[in-house]
């Protein structure tokens, strides 16, 4: 099993190298946004020009900036470590920025996950095991409705009537951790509950159905006759097998959030890395885009290997070399 | 007895009820709504944007944008500056750090400016502003490594400042400091709206002894010293002993925040343009658009900043009677156009450029635009206040009935041209088809584009519209190799209130650079400068030249001489050279809540006057 980690671990290294030089290539070819030209404003010089292309290291051939970039990282800058440079638009180091922002979308991704696996699977389970009652249509209509409507929609809806009109949540913007616990618990909690009804409602049908199948295994059978209690035959028996492809999921699932909620993170303002990602994508802010592919692409691929070993644990089938 | 102190009481109660009844009562037929409280010092102004979208990262020296310029209007004190209110009287210019205004002497070319004493910047520095922290802000301008935007305005103007020095140590010739009230300004010609430069906030007063740490384009932002009414908060802590033990300032964050307070040191019998009401000014970052309408309606902000009010919440404004006053309107001071590039088929031909402004229906794009609350209907190049009103609607060389565009009379123009060979008034070459028109991605940019195509198509003018990004439009419009037939997504506004920073930038000849380049049209083109930008010069093609007309008029030092001058030559340029289709001179548009008890708008930066305004909120900067 470690073997088969520690390769693993090799192959994230390579495919987020393959990522970020994709990127970085893209970048230079994409249409015509020239942060030097932007950044050097209003009738510009072409000695003006070239001197912020230089600054911005914009005049060194692509594959030396690219090589420049990887050193970077794994060396450190002026900036400190990691050396992501400074953004164009913010003339502030990267790094900085990253991790301010990286930190609200792990608040957000965590905190949704969470939510929507305490309301997704009591659910999808309660549904499975009284499957055609009136509960289990009421909830899976619930489940259809939220899987179809727009987080967008959602997010603007829980706004107008929490904060504008019932006065009971504080409104929009992220209130770190360390400054209130109070008060990053209030902000979060619209978000997480707002993101996370879309991936329960999944969940919740995902899990009723994998559970209904699991229920009619012969082993499920063959539990039940042996005498054991029905709630051990569902949890015990029944769900552990039903979750396995869930794990699947909340890892993927997970990893993208991590690369940010961006209609989310613009609906509630908090200034997370989805967001930022997009803004950058449109400044041409090379060093932010390049900071976020890195952080994306880590969290995609190291989330895949977490999962990977978390299933090799639970289905005992499952065996790496 | 008893009764009778009974009904005493019961008649004393009912005159007590009377009393208070009437007093509750008003006098005003509707009733008691209680009258707006007069403006008054103290409380936060609050409010916010989707992004501040600083050009040069907050650095005095670069930095191009209109919000930015408000900001500093409460931060940096420039040698002159205006009232930052609304209308004419916003754009006379009075003495900030200057006693007054000065006239040139030397027949133009000397400036002499004394400054008033006692005027400090904020902590931690403590210290008089003086003539040699002005010189330090123009050594900055000139050096090339710092790109300041605008260094256009004082390159070749003021001698020996050349753009090209390669650090702000080096001194600028022309500015001379025989003392520290008294700075010198020599130039190279006669500029009658030198004075307007010198507003410019790149000007303003810089500390060598911080700014000289930040040697990189944008990189001041952080770490700005005041000398204005207020400072950034946080600034006082800044540690100054030494460059590396400089942090950036706490009170900004450019994808967050900027909050600014009050600047101890400031003296306000110094200065007669600021009233400075509120005690602090909080402009935050909020991504969701409709959250800050939202919050401003809620009373959690105070206003809205540079943001456009969505069309659902301006009509919910302008059509409910208790929010009407809170919807405030002014001239934007600027003029968003079609742009025609002169040296491609079939825009080299001035008979289609007058064909194309001729048919445009303008009022179908003020509507896409929002209608009348967005702005008038531009019939001319440069907004009438930027002339003085010398130049005003009531000028429209290419008239239609409700400015609905005239198909027919643009067809008479079109005859005349010879890519209308059957003479039928429509286009019938191949250069009219299939040309690229750029445009921006977003409302209202795609919602004119359907008017603006189907007017071409009326004289046979076929184009392909291509969206991006405001950044990317430009950045393509720009590159003058890039040869953009026509664009949608310009707009140009106002430097300073003098015609000249539209005229020059936009019409010179000596404006066409290969990248970066604001002369979209190619006013002046001609073989020899086509030759140097690596582009096709038009064969059998006479570019109009206004270059004489722009000099004659910038030698005038009379504000009205140049005003007339300067409306002579927008006639000329409508009439003779066509370089656009002016659409629309906008009006910005702030909503406010009625915790705002004065509003006032700076005409210089047209955007809000931060320090004009007065809040009732007891806020304070925590």
């Amino acid at each position: 099993m470690w073997r088969y980690i520690v390769r693993r671990l090799i192959w994230v290294v390579v495919v987020v190298l393959i990522i970020t030089a994709f990127t970085f290539f893209i970048f230079f070819v994409m249409p015509p946004t020239d942060p030097a030209v932007q950044f050097a404003g209003k009738n510009p010089t072409p000695e003006q020009i070239a001197e912020v292309r230089r600054q911005f290291g914009l005049d060194k051939p692509v594959w030396q900036q690219y090589g420049l970039f990887l050193k970077n990282v794994f060396t450190g800058d002026e900036y400190g470590w990691p050396g992501l440079g400074f953004s164009f638009v913010t003339r502030s180091p990267v790094k900085d920025q990253l991790f301010d922002r990286v930190w609200v979308t792990i608040s957000l991704a965590i905190g949704a996950a969470v939510v929507w696996l305490a309301i997704g699977i009591p659910i999808g389970i309660i549904s499975a095991v009284r499957r055609g009652s009136l509960l289990d249509r009421g909830t899976m209509l619930g489940a259809l409705f939220f899987v179809s409507a727009p987080v967008f929609w959602l997010g603007l809806m829980a706004l107008w009537l929490f904060w504008y009109k019932l006065h009971i949540s504080p409104g929009t913007g992220y209130v770190p951790i360390s400054q209130s616990f109070g008060g990053w618990l209030s902000h979060m909690i619209m978000p997480w509950v707002v993101l996370a009804l879309l991936y329960a409602a999944f969940y919740a049908r995902m899990t009723r159905g994998n559970l209904i199948e699991t229920m009619g295994q012969d082993y499920i059978r063959t539990a039940r006759v042996k005498g054991l209690p029905e709630r051990t035959v569902i949890l015990k028996h029944g769900v552990r097998a039903s979750l396995t492809p869930v794990v699947t999921l909340i890892g993927l699932d997970l990893g993208a959030l991590l690369g940010g909620a961006v209609i989310t993170e613009t609906i509630f303002n908090l200034q997370g890395i989805g967001q930022w990602a997009v803004n950058s994508v449109f400044q041409g802010d090379l060093p932010a885009v390049l900071a976020v592919t890195v952080v994306v692409a880590l969290a995609v691929t190291l989330m895949n290997l977490i999962v990977d070993v978390v299933y090799a644990y639970l289905d005992p089938r499952v065996r790496y070399t | 007895m008893g009764k009778r102190r009974q009904r005493l009481r019961l008649v004393g109660l009912a005159l007590a009820v009377a009393m208070v009844a009437a007093a509750c009562g008003g006098g005003d037929e509707g009733g008691g709504a209680p009258a707006a409280p007069a403006a008054a010092k103290g409380g936060v102004l609050r409010t916010a944007t989707t992004d501040f979208g600083f050009t040069n990262g907050f650095d005095v020296t670069g930095e191009y944008l209109g919000s930015a310029f408000t900001m500093y209007g409460a931060l940096v004190r420039t040698l002159v500056t205006y009232k930052h209110i609304a209308g004419p009287p916003g754009n006379v210019l009075y003495g900030d750090l200057a006693t007054e205004v000065p006239q040139p002497t030397d027949n133009g070319l000397t400036y002499t400016y004394k400054l008033k004493p006692n005027v400090k910047f904020a902590p931690p520095l403590d210290r008089a502003v003086t003539s040699k922290d002005i010189a330090y802000a123009f050594q900055r301008i000139n050096t090339q490594p710092l790109a300041a935007q605008y260094a256009v305005y004082y390159i070749g103007l003021i001698e020996g400042l050349d753009g090209k020095a390669k650090s702000a140590a080096t001194p600028v010739s022309g500015i001379q400091t025989p003392d520290d009230q008294t700075i010198v300004f020599k130039l190279t010609r006669a500029s009658g709206d030198f004075n307007y430069r010198l507003a410019m906030p790149a000007t303003g007063a810089i500390p060598e002894e911080v700014a000289k740490c930040h040697t990189k384009a944008g990189d001041y932002g952080r770490f700005l010293i005041a000398s204005g009414p207020y400072m950034i908060q946080g600034s006082d802590q800044l540690d100054v002993s030494s460059c590396d033990a400089q942090k950036p300032i706490s009170g900004f964050d450019p994808s967050k925040k900027l909050y600014l307070v009050r600047n101890p040191n400031y003296d306000q019998s110094t200065d007669t343009t600021r009233t400075n009401y509120v005690d602090g000014i909080k402009f935050d970052i909020d991504t969701n658009l409709d959250d800050i309408f939202n919050k401003v309606q809620a009373g959690s902000l105070d206003s809205s900043f540079t943001d456009d009010a969505p069309p659902t919440v301006l009509q919910k404004y302008a059509t409910d009677a208790t929010l009407k006053n809170q919807i405030h309107s002014n001239n934007g001071d600027r003029t968003w156009y079609i742009t025609m590039n002169w040296a491609t088929p079939p825009f080299d031909d001035l008979n289609v450029r007058k064909a194309v402004n001729q048919v445009m229906d303008k009022q179908g794009m003020l509507q896409a635009w929002g209608g009348t609350v967005a702005g008038d209907i531009a019939t001319h190049i440069m907004p009438p206040d930027v002339v003085g009103g010398k130049l005003g609607a009531d000028y429209n060389p290419y008239a239609s009935e409700g400015n609905r565009g005239d198909e027919a009379k643009a067809k008479e123009f079109m005859k005349q041209s010879k890519y209308d060979t059957d003479k039928d008034g429509v286009c019938d070459a191949a250069a009219c088809s299939n040309l690229v028109m750029i445009n921006r991605n977003v409302a209202p940019w795609t919602n004119m584009e359907p008017v603006v195509v189907s007017s071409l198509e009326k004289i046979g003018i076929k184009v392909k519209a291509r969206e991006l990004a405001s950044s990317a439009a430009y950045t393509t419009i720009q590159t003058v190799k890039n040869m953009v037939p026509i664009a949608l997504n310009a707009g140009w506004g106002k430097d300073y209130p003098d015609a000249s920073s539209f005229a020059v930038p936009l019409f010179m000849k000596d404006a066409i650079i290969p990248t970066g380049n604001t002369n979209y049209a190619l006013l002046g083109l001609d073989q020899a400068k086509a030759g140097e930008l690596g582009i096709k010069f038009p064969a059998g093609v006479q570019v109009p030249n206004v270059d004489t007309d722009i000099n004659a008029c910038q030698e005038l030092t009379e504000a009205d001489q140049r005003n007339t001058c300067f409306a002579d030559l927008d006639k000329k340029l409508m009439e003779q050279a066509a370089p656009w289709v002016p659409y629309l001179w906008n009006k910005v548009v702030v909503i406010t809540n009625p915790s705002v008890t004065k509003y006032e708008f700076d005409q210089f930066s047209t955007e809000m006057s931060i320090t004009e305004m007065a809040v009732s909120n007891k806020e304070t900067m925590s």
